[in-house]
């Protein structure tokens, strides 16, 4: 009988515990792939994560944008032509380099009736022969409006493409799991792409659309030269260019096994998922060693940087400084620290800047923009409210930012902010997809899972001294860029910068012939100039201006 | 003996699995959903509360969601607004209102240890929250910048005119016009514990979760509607609502344009055919190059056109894939094939307490389906539903382009 209640007592007490990662048994396949597993009994579906270490950063500027064209096109949807052999037609290959070649062509062609526009136009012939292309690829496609795989199955699959890693997340019934690993192991050896051209179609209409954004700006001028510091908007002309089967090559070079871990949530148990594992993902052939990418660092130094910008939309300041990755030491502290400036509705922005004193119409803080990996960003994002000005609310964070580094932390708010990360860390545990997720950033970011359970741990033994101590380390003007944005109503550029793009248009085209290249680095010097002040800009546009001759001034 | 530990093991583990969930009904008319989950320390509360087509006054779009920022920004019981978040925040507490089709919503998520506090500030909120003339004034701002949209993306802000109806849709003169007296009366008229769901899910016992909710919220009642209040609070003397534009136009970079499309969810569609036909309509190939997603209740259709195709082709276009899709209809194996995806699919809601907690609440408001009743629906009921709900004449559609192409749209 005792014994009996020593086991109900266990039972009880299993359900009550605090939650830990203890959970989490992890693995690694023949071929390098790690395997992470959370057993949750009593599930009956389960949820995969693949996470592919080395995301957005790690493309060379020629492939800018291949990442997130593989989470659209590779990991968008499980179409049979693109993962199940037998149902791929066997003509769709021939055809898929068909049409990347009249891609290229139309192309090039535009290109050249860009510097010879009195000349014949061959665009609309060549349209015309890829539409007939593309019909016939359509017709191969499987005609069902439930062809997509997983949904098929009552499944769903989303991806996205970081700064620091790609991750699909498919959820499916149980039943499905060993059907998951095979198809996954399929998409990987074959890496057909079958709806590269619409995808890739659909992402430049909107990067086109959306235009420069605040925090591409921010990047661009607080990482300078960085793959992090990059905007992907900067690069239409290389995405366009970019080809079918340059993006095969991309994804056989970066999505090796040895790069991948897989993590799983469900009612799976190891020894039932491992076998299946191992026959499908773990069979996966290891390409030859190649040189993984080296990224430069950046000195947290750099000098205090502003960059002013007319975009169209409301008024806002953001002010971004460079702090350490997640591995560093004081990276937690600083998590604690944007906690307490901007998170929450108790936070010090939201508190005294835009309930007292009604300066901010919001005030967002974000750490790790855009990635954790390699030291990033910790950015400020302001709105004021009507009738303050841009430089008002400038000097109002730097007051609470001030007070950061001098006064101390109250106990209460310490507290506050504590139980909130912990709240925050139990529902990220709670659920599959979240778990998911958090796992694989961590070992992206940090290059070990674990750093999601350290983190908590060390919160408990971390004091308000530390944190204020790695806030006067990092968040000081040296460390900071500032963007300024004001919106200029009806148009989406102001005068100067289209007087700047256009000089700078113009000069470009004596020096470089390549077009794609020309637009780059029109994109490039824009951004340089945005970060002079609207004296400079002038002066600078000028000087610029007199490069020219007169009749193409 | 081995039996019995058998049984005792058996039984633990049982509960950690998936509970059913139990409902029950308060004396004040709310109606409670439990499901017991002890996997984690967590309780999270849903509370649904219906709003009806008549709760808002002809002249008063966006007396809901202004409503909605009143509750989130108020004092409540005998705490400042300040106070009130600090204590939610203390515990950890997540507590959220939101908008959704049909009603509002408050969802909050505690430590088991900070239920009581929870559903007590929850509580709170709902039945004490003080309406302040001041705290209007802000939140009438803020629910036109909100509305207005202008820090969306220009995609975002297309659909985001797009998906409401224009009948409903706020203007600045119809929240202008909106006093405190019609906010009581709101208040009034739809916070009725009658008139509410509330989902309970999580580390905690049908008895404990029956006592929790009768604390906080049994004395939850229908309040009298306020009498008309002279003169109003507010100086704005009431106004007819702007018209507002049945396409609309929003300014976008880039060289070509994008045109949208929302057909709202028809008030009569089954649940089982909205189900079926949210399956199969976005992956319908035909349509190409346009595509289709469903956004809450909505379909919305998106046509993106580079600078060799006109607007008026584009969206002659638009119009053709629809009208196709609507004649043909999907055929008896399509139907098989979204039926088997869908019934399997239910098997996901285990991997998410929400969702399950979605499922609760659609079954309680009567919007929820069986597999029998998915099973029972036939070809012709599915695309009788197709037809109504690709209906033309309850299209709403707007452009995003450059100034120029705007200027030159043919007037709706």
């Amino acid at each position: 009988m005792r014994l009996l209640v020593a086991i109900l007592l266990t039972i009880l007490g299993l359900q009550a515990q605090t939650p830990r990662l203890t959970e989490v048994q992890e693995r690694r396949l023949a071929n390098g792939v790690r395997v992470l597993l959370v057993e949750r009994r009593g599930l009956s579906a389960f949820h995969a994560t693949l996470v592919f270490r080395g995301g957005w950063a790690e493309e060379p500027p020629a492939a800018a944008g291949a990442m997130e064209l593989l989470a659209r096109t590779l990991y968008g949807h499980a179409w049979p032509e693109d993962v199940e052999p037998s149902k791929t037609p066997p003509a769709l290959d021939a055809l898929l380099k068909q049409e990347e070649g009249l891609l290229e062509s139309i192309r090039l062609e535009r290109l050249r009736l860009r510097q010879d526009s009195a000349s014949s136009s061959q665009v609309p012939a060549l349209e015309a022969s890829l539409e007939s292309i593309q019909s016939r690829m359509r017709a191969l496609f499987s005609g069902s409006p439930v062809s997509d795989l997983y949904v098929a199955r009552g499944g769903r699959q989303v991806a996205e493409a970081t700064a620091d890693a790609l991750l699909a997340h498919t959820q499916l019934p149980q039943e499905a799991f060993e059907f998951w690993c095979r198809t996954e192991a399929q998409r990987l050896r074959v890496v057909q792409l079958s709806r590269f051209s619409q995808t890739r179609a659909a992402l430049v209409t909107g990067l086109r659309a959306q235009g420069t954004q605040g925090l591409a700006l921010l990047r661009g001028a607080a990482l300078p030269g960085h793959p992090y510091g990059r905007d992907l908007t900067d690069y239409v002309p290389s995405l366009e260019a970019l080809r079918w089967s340059d993006l095969k090559a991309f994804a056989r070079r970066s999505l090796k096994p040895d790069h991948l871990t897989v993590i799983i949530v469900g009612g799976l148990s190891l020894d039932s998922a491992m076998p299946i594992l191992e026959h499908h993902l773990g069979a996966l052939p290891v390409p030859p060693e190649g040189e993984d990418a080296v990224l430069p660092e950046i000195p947290a130094d750099l000098g205090d940087r502003r960059v002013q910008a007319a975009l169209s939309g409301v008024p806002r300041l953001i002010t971004g400084w460079r702090i350490p990755s997640r591995r560093h030491s004081d990276h937690l502290a600083l998590r604690m620290a944007a906690q307490l400036l901007g998170e929450g509705r108790t936070s010090r922005l939201e508190v005294r800047l835009v309930r007292q004193k009604a300066l901010l119409q919001q005030a967002d803080v974000t750490m790790d923009i855009p990635g954790g990996r390699l030291p990033g960003l910790l950015v400020a994002e302001l709105r004021p409210a009507v009738g303050h000005s841009l430089g008002e609310i400038e000097g109002a964070l730097h007051g609470e930012i001030l007070r950061l580094h001098q006064e101390p932390i109250p106990h209460d708010e310490w507290l506050r902010a504590v139980a909130q990360f912990e709240a925050a860390h139990i529902r990220t545990l709670d659920e599959p997809a979240a778990l998911a997720r958090a796992l694989g950033q961590a070992w992206a970011e940090g290059g070990d899972w674990r750093l999601l359970e350290l983190d908590a741990q060390r919160l408990r033994t971390m004091t308000p001294e530390s944190v204020q101590a790695a806030v006067r380390a990092w968040l000081k003007p040296s460390h900071r860029t500032t963007v300024l944005l004001e919106p200029t109503p009806g148009a989406a550029l102001n005068p100067l910068e289209a007087d700047m793009a256009r000089v700078l248009t113009a000069l470009a085209a004596l020096r470089i012939e390549d077009p794609a290249k020309r637009e780059h680095l029109v994109s490039e010097g824009l951004r340089q100039l945005r970060m002079l002040n609207p004296d400079e800009r002038i002066r600078t546009l000028k000087l610029l201006e007199a490069q020219l001759t007169p009749e193409k001034r | 003996m081995r039996g019995i530990l058998l049984a005792c093991l058996a039984a633990g583990l049982a509960l950690q699995a998936q509970p059913a969930a139990q409902r029950f009904t308060l004396p004040n008319g709310l109606q409670v959903v439990h499901q017991e989950d002890h996997e984690r320390p967590l309780v999270r509360v849903r509370l649904h509360l219906r709003i009806e087509r008549g709760d808002t006054p002809p002249d008063r779009q966006g007396l809901p969601l202004l409503a909605m920022r009143m509750f989130v920004h108020s004092d409540a019981a005998d705490l400042k607004a300040e106070a009130f978040d600090r204590l939610l925040e203390d515990s950890g507490l997540q507590l959220e209102a939101i908008s959704v089709p049909g009603g509002f919503e408050w969802s909050l998520v505690a430590r088991s240890r900070d239920q009581d506090r929870g559903l007590g500030l929850l509580a709170d909120r709902l039945l004490r929250t003080i309406f302040d003339p001041m705290v209007l004034e802000a939140q009438r701002l803020a629910c036109w910048r909100q509305e207005e949209g202008q820090d969306l993306l220009p995609y975002l802000r297309l659909q985001q005119v797009l998906v409401q109806d224009p009948a409903t849709r706020p203007s600045i003169a119809s929240l202008g016009a909106i006093t405190l007296e019609d906010l009581l009366t709101f208040r009034a008229k739809v916070f009725r514990p009658d008139r509410a769901v509330l989902v309970i899910h999580g580390d905690v016992g049908l008895e404990q979760a029956k006592r929790l909710v009768l604390l906080s919220l049994g004395s939850w009642t229908t309040q009298e509607l306020p009498q008309p209040l002279e003169p109003s609070f507010s100086g704005a003397p009431p106004t007819p609502a702007a018209t507002p534009a049945s396409q609309p136009r929003i300014l976008a970079t880039g060289a070509g344009f994008r045109i949208q499309t929302v057909s709202p969810r028809p008030v009569d569609l089954q649940p089982e055919a909205f189900d079926l036909l949210s399956l199969l309509i976005p992956g319908e190939s035909a349509l190409f190059p346009v595509s289709i997603a469903i956004r809450q209740d909505d379909l919305v259709t998106t046509l993106d056109a580079g600078t060799g195709t006109t607007w008026p082709e584009a969206w002659s276009m638009l119009q053709d894939r629809l009208a196709a899709l609507r004649q043909r209809g999907f055929s008896p194996g399509e139907l098989d094939q979204a039926r088997s995806a869908w019934l399997a699919g239910r098997r996901l809601a285990s991997l998410s307490a929400e969702t399950q907690m979605t499922s609760s609440l659609i079954d309680a408001l009567g919007r929820g389906t069986t597999p029998d009743r998915m099973r029972a629906l036939t070809l012709d009921q599915l695309n009788a539903a197709l037809r109504v709900w690709l209906d033309p004449r309850s299209l709403r559609s707007g452009t995003a382009g450059g100034a120029e192409l705007l200027r030159t749209l043919p007037t709706p």
